[in-house]
């Protein structure tokens, strides 16, 4: 026999054996790329939310005063679903939502914004892959939100209204600190760094007390505070009193005194006294 | 039997069936008359061949006379084209090594894989990227397809040229084949471009933006440079439109072209019959035809034989290249966008040396006007204007020399087209992808998962790291940093990684450069974040 006529026959029987091991190993590798394809769209996912969705949503979708919490529990064990009245699938609700956005807000909800439109269907400017990227991320809580309890303090606690002349019991600025970070959200949207609030002092910006102490001053100022302190508890209670130039009205959420106690309002400016 | 006869005797003559295999049951018995049959049917489909010379044929047995291998030769479709023998002295792997037999090859595999992709490929943006994850998650033996395909078609590339390269050093070209070879050049520049418009069709950031690198150039077409560029684009840039038309170019329009220009080139090879080497024939003359007869190598058995062997093996090959995780995969990168333009995106490597010109100056005369009106129309018409009759490598030294140039000119054009010439780029965002390219998927996204422990590492103190994939990954980072540091416009700058828990199963990774504008005295920062998945598993086959 010619060596050519062998290795014709060899290679022939080695090309055979060879798809035969690819077909029975194919559902296997077809399931491995599916299975790494989403854990990839949830990487992808956690990108977009991080660009598009945090400023309202929260970093960790603890949402914020602007916009409810996805990192929740109500999402995901149908409460959320039942209380829109949604017959769907979770999954298909969320990208519903993010695709088309919000008309009105859930009853009983008072966000000063809409949830935009994001996919270019609905003239957003997403793709629809990045949609479905941007859902596979909110639905990949699912476990961490279910296990977290959620406790809701329910105190007597006297609120803070918006009277900017009250007198504060004393604060503590680290209670203050998990507040802005955590509970109340404030760091989701007064922060232009990565890292920390932008109430600190950056480039020819002062900190926040003494830009507190610069604001009361200013001829165009038009709001009742006397004292820096003043200043920062009406910017809290009452935003719309006075405008920064640059900031349009009810961006900041207006109902903060009827939401945080006087307690609360002490912390919060222990800490914000504490950018000087 | 007894049936049919009984029957035959109620059906009237004129409508009786005569089957001659019916005879032959009545006559030889089922045994003989079935062998009979299949001999017949074998005969008829090798037009010519019986079941008897087929196994002579594949036993390599010396030919029979009268000698019916030459039958198919003569009546049959496929063979009438194939010459019934050689001359020996062509028969060996030189001078021809194989390598227009291969490019034929590479040719019909990209056929048989192009069609069963085509199954599964819509060539529209909203879906065409669906498609491709579609391929490798849904379709049994669709990665298989998908990577042979892209595989095949890149060496068929470099088979193409090598092909060209051995015509030319052999002096194959010259009088009479000038023809063959001016085929040969057009099939060249189809291959190119049948390659580079499939590159569009994944619709991934690689696809995109290569084709785009490539498609720039058109608009430097003088005079029609915008009716160019709109017309390849099929817009102000590549979407819905311009997708279409590659793919219709890619699947319909060049290789139609393409088949036609083999067939010519084919014809006109075996017209002339392939040339001896140089230097076995008097100068001047061609003497490819006349064979004496102990010198023929008969088509049947040896080289019919041998490329049954050659396509076996090839394609055994070609399956063990990309059946396991550790062979060849065709990349496949993020969603086309045309709104991010990835760090180092080049356009696909065969056109690198159309980019390294460019680099040079004036778009109009290095990307256009040299390549495709000076460069690929002189390799079409060299044999008119190259007329010495000598074939010896002795006579052809100005010749050769220019072939050798123009080898080592292309590797260097080749080079200059990478990123990694003349192109500026500051040295904190080279630094970042070093870890975190952005046309692969790079170190940090192929590190295993678990090795990836919380924390914030500086760069320089890589070997504090608690793990060493964290060690290694920062040493790289490190590493690249030394050019910021180098640089004096970065005072004291720093290099960080930070890696955060970010949800279950998923850690958010930023890689930091942080330092002092040299000029201003101003802070600068350079930062990139990647989420990494425990399961995303990048590197194993797209």
């Amino acid at each position: 026999m010619k060596w050519h006529i062998l290795i014709g026959f060899l290679t022939a029987g080695a090309a055979v054996v060879l798809l035969g091991i690819i077909a029975l190993n194919e559902p296997v590798r077809m399931e491995s790329f599916s299975r790494s394809y989403h854990s990839r769209q949830i990487e992808e996912g956690a990108r977009i939310f991080e660009n598009n969705c945090r400023p309202c949503h929260g970093p960790q979708g603890e949402g914020s005063p602007l916009a409810p919490a996805l990192n929740t529990s109500s999402l995901f064990n149908g409460e959320r679903l039942t209380a829109v009245q949604f017959n769907g699938t979770l999954e298909d609700y969320v990208k519903g939502v993010v695709s088309s956005g919000r008309p009105v807000p859930s009853e009983g909800a008072n966000y000063p914004q809409r949830m935009p439109t994001w996919s270019q269907e609905f003239g957003g400017p997403m793709r629809p892959d990045q949609i479905e990227s941007v859902v596979a991320f909110v639905l990949n809580w699912e476990e961490r939100a279910l296990a977290a309890a959620e406790p809701t303090p329910v105190t007597g606690e006297p609120m803070m209204g918006t009277d900017i002349q009250i007198e504060l019991p004393p604060g503590d600025a680290e209670r203050g600190r998990a507040l802005a970070d955590g509970t109340l959200g404030c760091t989701v949207c007064h922060s232009l760094t990565p890292v920390g609030p932008a109430w600190a002092a950056s480039g020819d910006q002062p900190g926040l007390t003494e830009r507190a102490a610069l604001r009361v001053e200013q001829a165009d100022y038009a709001g009742e505070a006397g004292t820096p302190e003043q200043y920062l508890i009406e910017s809290v209670a009452d935003p719309n009193a006075y405008l920064v130039p640059g900031f349009t009205a009810n961006v900041m959420p207006v109902n903060f005194a009827d939401r945080i106690t006087l307690q609360q309002m002490a912390d919060l400016m222990a800490y914000m006294l504490s950018f000087r | 039997m007894a049936m049919l006869k009984n029957l035959s005797k109620y059906v009237p003559e004129m409508f009786r069936p005569h089957l001659p295999v019916l005879d032959d049951l009545k006559q030889k018995g089922p045994k003989k008359a079935l062998q009979h049959l299949a001999d017949d049917v074998v005969t008829r489909v090798t037009a010519g061949l019986s079941i008897a010379d087929v196994r002579g044929v594949l036993r390599d047995d010396p030919a029979p006379r009268p000698n019916p291998r030459l039958t198919p030769h003569a009546e049959g479709f496929w063979l009438h084209m194939k010459p019934t023998y050689y001359h020996n002295l062509v028969d060996g792997l030189y001078p021809t090594f194989r390598l227009g037999w291969l490019a034929t090859f590479f040719f019909a595999w990209e056929i048989v894989t192009g069609i069963y992709l085509m199954i599964f490929y819509t060539p529209s943006p909203l879906v065409a990227y669906e498609n491709m994850l579609g391929i490798l998650s849904n379709v049994p033996f669709g990665r298989l397809m998908r990577d042979t395909h892209k595989l095949g078609g890149e060496l068929m590339i470099i088979t193409v040229v090598l092909h060209m390269l051995r015509t030319f050093i052999t002096g194959s070209y010259k009088r009479p084949r000038q023809f063959t070879w001016a085929t040969g050049g057009l099939l060249l520049i189809t291959t190119l471009f049948v390659s580079f418009f499939g590159y569009l069709l994944p619709w991934d950031q690689l696809s995109l933006w290569a084709v785009t690198i490539g498609a720039s150039t058109a608009e430097a077409t003088p005079l029609i440079g915008k009716q160019m560029d709109l017309l390849v684009r099929g817009g102000p840039e590549i979407g819905a439109n311009g997708l279409l038309r590659a793919y219709l170019l890619h699947v319909i329009v060049i290789p139609l072209v393409m088949v036609i220009t083999f067939g010519v080139h084919y014809y006109k090879v075996i017209i002339h019959g392939h040339s001896l080497p140089p230097g076995h024939e008097p100068i001047g003359e061609d003497s490819a035809r006349k064979v004496p007869m102990d010198r023929r190598t008969y088509f049947m058995p040896k080289i019919l034989t041998r490329e049954l062997a050659y396509v076996f093996a090839l394609v055994a090959i070609l399956v063990l290249a990309s059946a396991f995780n550790w062979g060849y995969h065709a990349p496949l990168e993020p969603h086309a966008d045309p709104l991010v333009t990835p760090l180092h995106t080049t356009s696909p490597w065969y056109f690198l040396w159309i980019q390294g010109m460019m680099k040079m100056g004036d778009k109009l005369l290095f990307g256009v006007f040299i390549p495709f009106m000076v460069i690929l129309p002189t390799i079409v018409v060299w044999p008119y204007m190259e007329v010495g009759p000598s074939r010896l490598y002795g006579h052809r030294r100005i010749g050769l020399s220019i072939a050798a140039t123009s080898l080592i000119g292309a590797a260097v054009l080749s080079y200059m087209g990478t990123p990694w010439f003349a192109v500026t780029s500051s040295p904190d965002q080279e630094a970042v992808a070093s870890l975190l390219p952005q046309t692969s998927p790079g170190p940090l996204r192929l590190a295993p998962w678990d090795e990836i422990l919380y924390g914030t590492y500086e760069a320089s103190r890589w070997q504090q790291a608690p793990s060493t994939t964290l060690q290694g990954l920062l040493r790289t980072f490190d590493r690249e940093m030394e050019h910021v540091r180098a640089d004096q416009r970065y005072l004291s700058p720093e290099g960080f990684m930070i890696i955060e828990d970010w949800q279950i199963d998923l850690k958010k990774v930023t890689l930091r450069v942080t330092w002092t504008d040299g000029d201003t005295g101003e802070p600068g920062e350079y930062f990139q974040t990647q989420y990494l998945h425990r399961h995303s598993d990048y590197g194993q086959g797209e």
